[in-house]
This record gives C-alpha cells, structure tokens and sequence, in this order.
C-alpha cells in the first residue's frame, strides 16, 4: 500500500468534549500551528469534518465549514493555498453527520436540516477539491429513540425519508464530481450490512464508506465486507478499536462513550485489536486505489495519536 | 441564609457520561486526567466541594444532555443529590429585532422557559439579539421591536415563576449606542436584567455605575473580571471577536482582571442584593482551576465586603 496517499482525519482533535484548555481548539492559532505538525508527521492530505455548529456558534477558528472559511481566509482557494505552504497538498474528503440536528420530535425537522446542511457540506467539499462527502445517513439510534420512542416500527419510515433525501444530495454531488459515500457507523439505524438496501435504492454513482472500528465492534468482518462490496467502496477509514459492545451500547444516547467501560470506541490506529495491516494488504490485493483515510477519533492526545498512526504506516510500507 | 448564593454558568462543553464508576479502570486506560473531566458525577463534585451550589444550563449542551440523562428532570434530580440545583439557563433570542422573525424568537423564547421550567430552574438570562456584524447598526424601530420580544417572553416567563434577564454581549447587534434604550424600553416588571460584569465592561459601560442605575432591575449577575474594557467599535463590530485568533483571553477569573469588583460588591451592600450569581468561566483553559481561584476571592476578597 503507499501509505505517502493516505490522508489523516481532522477528526482527531476533539472539538466537543471536555479536556483542560479545549478552548484552544477554537482559535485560529491552534489549527494553523497543527497544518505544519500534520506534515512532519508525514501526512500531506486530510480529510475533515463538515460541522455548522462553529457557523451557530460564531467560532470561526474552527475551519470545519464554507461559513468559517470565508471568514478567516475569503474563501476555499485561499484557504487552500494556505494548507498547501503549509505542507497540506489536498483535502481528500469532508465527513457529515447529522446527530446535531435530532434534537426534538419533529422528523421533518431532521430530514429537513440534514438535507439543507448536508448540501452546504457538499458545495463546501466541491469547494476545496475533496474527492468525496462521507455521510452517516441516520443520527445515533439511541438519540433517535430518545425523541421517537417508537422507531423499531417505524423504521420503513425512516429508510424511505433518508433514501430521498441522500438521493437529492447524490444529484448534487454527480453534478459537482464529488462522490457520496455512505458510512454505516455501528450505532446508526443503517448499520453494518442495513446500508446495503440504502446505498442500493439510490443512484450508482453512490459508494460504500468502510469505516473497519465500526464494522469490527458491530460483529462484522472487515475483511469480508470489503471483499463482498469491492466493487461500490467509495472510501476507507483504517480506524481501530477495542471495544465489544456486549450490553447494546449501540441503542444507547451515546454510544462513542460506552456507559460504565473505560474503553471508549476508537482507539487510535495501531492500539487496538482490528487487523490493520492485513485490512491494508487486502485491499493492495483487491486493487483498491481509492481513498484511504486514517482516523484517530476520540483520541485523548491528538499529537501522540498522528505519530501513533505514522509509526503504523511505516510498518505497512513495502 | 446568604444573601448572595453561588452557582457556575456551565461551560464544561459535552460531558460525555453520567457517571464513572470504574475511575481506577479508566485511569489506567490512558494514564491522563481525561477521567477527572468526562462524567457529570465528578463535575458536579467540584462545584459541591467548591460551595457552588447552583449551576446555569448552557442552551447547546441540551442535545446531548438531555439524551444521556433521559429528561431535564432526571439531571435536576441528579444534580440535586450531589447539592446542586439548576438556577437556570441561558437563551440566546435570535432576529428579536427583526418583524419578520417575531413568531420564531417567541415560539424559541417560549420553549427555552418551558425547558428552564422542567429543571427547575428560575433564571433566563437572554441575550436580546444575534451579534452586532451583519446585522448592526439597529434602527429605533429595530431596537424597539426587540423590546417587544423580550416583553412578550418576559410576560410568558413570568406567567412560569420564571424571570427573564437581558444579558448583553459586547459583540452584539444590541451595543453601547442602545443598551440602555432597550433596558428602558423594556417593561420592568417583566424582564430583568443579569449583568455579565466583562461584558458590560468591554461593552464600554462602567461596571459601577450601570449597577448604580440599574440595581432595581438586576436579577442576577455573570460575575467575571477583565483586562479589556472599553474595547472600540473595530473590535465589537467584528465578525465573530468572542474568540479571539491568537488565543487572547477576554475573561478572567475575578481578581485576575482590571475591574472594581470591590467596588461592586460595596454597592451590592448598599442595595441589599439578595439571590443567586453565576460566576462563568468562559474562555478558561481548566475551568476547575479557575472554580478553585475564584472560590478563593469570593471568601478572602468579596464575601468579606457583603454576603
């Protein structure tokens, strides 16, 4: 595998829980500093959150939507521009999730915002030259159940409202040459194999996202899964874990933080118990060139995880 | 009873569990101080411990907050048992100044009292308008159309055993050319007002003295110090100046600032202040430590002066 194309995501650094001195996650300084860190770690692409929190918050430091770009740098080219004299060649994707907006009982609500501000996120990745928009089409079902207690019959429902709205943003994004690629994280209404009715009900030029934590902790080989759906991955997360969700975490109001275990869900890359090396291998041999992307979600030390996920690559390098 | 009781507006951002029961186990996780920041349990320890024992709602934590605790009254109830009650929680009343946006800042005003009501709370302090960039200068009728809004959730408030209070940013659309128009355009009995002490400040209103006028209608305060008042219009203006990009700290713990604090605290004598202050830690880079320094000036500083 050439571990020089794999990109490392922005999701590292934890912008919404708590720390000592996550505030700096806020200023500009902080991310501008990161840029030149992120390429002495020998990473020249990322990939980034798509998040309108910071737009509702006026946190403009926070460069993870077109509002915040825009503010600080004019627009994408510029900001562009930036990233590259700082060692950052390209943004290979942008991710969107839209558990901020359920959030009340009123499932037109949610559709209506996911559909407004997952099309912003899909001008925003066309902006800043991202292969593609990684999308989770369902908020976590725990949060799901909290405001429709009554989901598990409802779910027909549910699949029909995402299938038209992830179809209105898959013509946006054929016109706009970036590829929807659907994540089906472990705790989402659509996970594991549930995406496969979702991503076949829309348009072909919609792929896969394999997210290997997210398969591994929802009892699903990795490795199985990309040999089956080869043909329709979009893009991969070599991300790790050590979790098994043995009390249904999954159904729960948050399952990133499983209640009452230290583990959280992701380690970082090369720390927990998925077989990364042979996942990287596998897909060497299925002849897999699209994008392959590191994430160390959930990190509790952003700088210690990006030389964390160096030190893994360069033991997958030929 | 104290005249003067303490709580903490909460700025903890997302605390992602209810409770650790295993602290030893996720210590040895990583061997870092993550566990001491990421449960409830333990946040609302240090503020018992600390002797603030009240805590202030931030609007934004509710998607998360309300899922992992299962309703408002669940949080109140756990907040409860480790000494602490919910006093209130702050709004933010979007477009009031705009007619247009009328129904929408009542329907929103209306549900963050309704929330403020399932925790129990008695305090709304809210922030009249969006911020001043891209939306100011306001018109007369701009400013009057928010008193309007704040009337008409002030009454509602108030129908609920809750009391609304402005509460003015330095950045916002309302700014030092019409904060006290819209106090005074406002119906007393209705709305209040909660001084954010820096705010005001950096705003360009001497702390003292807006106190002095305005003690009968303060219903509580955001007390924090500053080194930054009197900021000029390029910098209220600006888009987006809360957080600054070179990590410039506008809020202080108070006695880390420049305000006359002390001073304040003599005129809450004078006027026999009585009810709850939330200190707010806005902008701290260890929000316990800056818990801890504060207590200490409230005791050795300020309660000294009148509590």
């Amino acid at each position: 595998m050439n571990t020089e194309a794999i990109a490392i995501s922005l999701d590292l650094i934890n912008r919404h829980y708590q720390e000592p001195n996550r505030n700096r996650y806020e200023s500009r300084y902080f991310w501008e500093e990161l840029y030149p860190l992120i390429a002495a770690a020998g990473f020249s692409t990322i990939e980034m959150p798509y998040e309108p929190v910071w737009q509702f918050g006026g946190r403009t430091g926070v460069p993870f939507n077109e509002y915040c770009v825009n503010a600080k740098y004019e627009n994408a080219a510029n900001y562009r521009a930036f990233l590259k004299d700082n060692g950052i060649e390209a943004v290979t994707g942008i991710t969107f999730d839209p558990n901020l907006f359920m959030r009340n009982d009123e499932i037109d609500f949610f559709f209506g915002a996911t559909g407004h501000f997952g099309s912003q996120a899909l001008s925003h990745a066309a902006e800043m030259g991202a292969d593609y928009l990684a999308i989770s089409p369902s908020a976590y079902y725990g949060r799901v159940a909290q405001y429709h207690p009554d989901i598990d019959n409802r779910m027909e429902e549910f699949a029909e409202r995402t299938i038209k709205m992830l179809g209105t943003l898959a013509e946006k994004a054929g016109e706009l040459g970036v590829t929807l690629v659907l994540r089906n994280e472990y705790w989402s209404l659509f996970a594991g194999e549930r995406i496969i009715p979702i991503a076949d009900a829309l348009q072909d030029g919609v792929k896969l996202d394999v997210d290997t934590a997210s398969l591994f902790v929802g009892g699903i080989s990795p490795e199985s899964f990309i040999a089956s759906n080869i043909a329709r991955i979009g893009s991969v997360h070599l991300t790790d874990t050590d979790f098994v969700d043995k009390g249904e975490t999954w159904k729960t109001p948050n399952p990133e933080f499983p209640s009452g275990q230290a583990t959280q869900v992701y380690r970082d890359p090369g720390t927990g118990s998925v077989d990364l090396a042979g996942i990287a291998g596998l897909l060497d041999r299925l002849d897999y060139n699209g994008p392959v992307i590191c994430s160390a979600r959930q990190t509790r030390d952003p700088f210690r995880a990006l030389l964390r996920t160096r030190a893994l690559l360069k033991t997958l390098s030929i | 009873m104290p005249n003067i009781r303490y709580a903490n507006m909460s700025h903890w951002k997302t605390i992602p569990y209810k409770q650790i029961d295993n602290f030893r186990e996720f210590y040895y996780e990583d061997k870092t101080n993550t566990a001491y920041y990421s449960d409830w349990d333990t946040i609302l320890k240090y503020q018992s411990a600390l002797g603030f024992n009240g805590i202030e709602i931030a609007p934004w934590d509710l998607a998360d907050l309300v899922p992992l605790f299962g309703s408002a009254e669940n949080f109140a109830a756990f907040a409860k048992d480790r000494g602490v009650e919910v006093i209130g929680m702050f709004h933010g009343a979007h477009a009031s100044h705009d007619p247009a946006h009328y129904d929408e800042a009542i329907r929103a005003g209306r549900e963050a009292v309704d929330t403020i009501a399932k925790f129990g709370g008695q305090y709304m302090n809210t922030c009249p308008t969006q911020n001043y960039c891209g939306t100011g200068p306001l018109s007369r009728e701009e400013v009057q159309q928010c008193a309007k809004v704040m009337n008409e959730i002030g009454a509602y408030a108030t129908d609920h055993g809750i009391k609304i209070g402005l509460h003015n940013e330095f950045f916002c659309a309302i700014n030092l050319p019409n904060h006290r128009e819209l106090i005074e355009s406002t119906d007393p009995k209705l709305v209040h007002y909660c001084i954010d002490t820096a705010q005001i400040a950096i705003m360009g209103e001497d702390l003292c003295t807006f106190y002095s006028d305005y003690h009968d209608r303060i219903s509580t305060f955001h007390l924090k110090d500053t080194a930054s008042a009197g900021q000029p219009d390029s910098v209220r203006y600006a888009q987006d100046p809360e957080i600054t990009d070179d990590g410039k700290r506008w809020f202080w713990e108070p006695g880390m600032g420049q305000l006359d604090l002390k001073g304040l605290y003599r005129l809450l004598k004078k006027h026999e202040f009585k009810g709850w202050m939330s200190v707010e830690y806005d902008g701290s880079p260890d929000l316990l430590a800056s818990m801890a320094l504060t207590r200490h000036y409230l005791d050795n500083e300020l309660r000294p002066i009148y509590d």
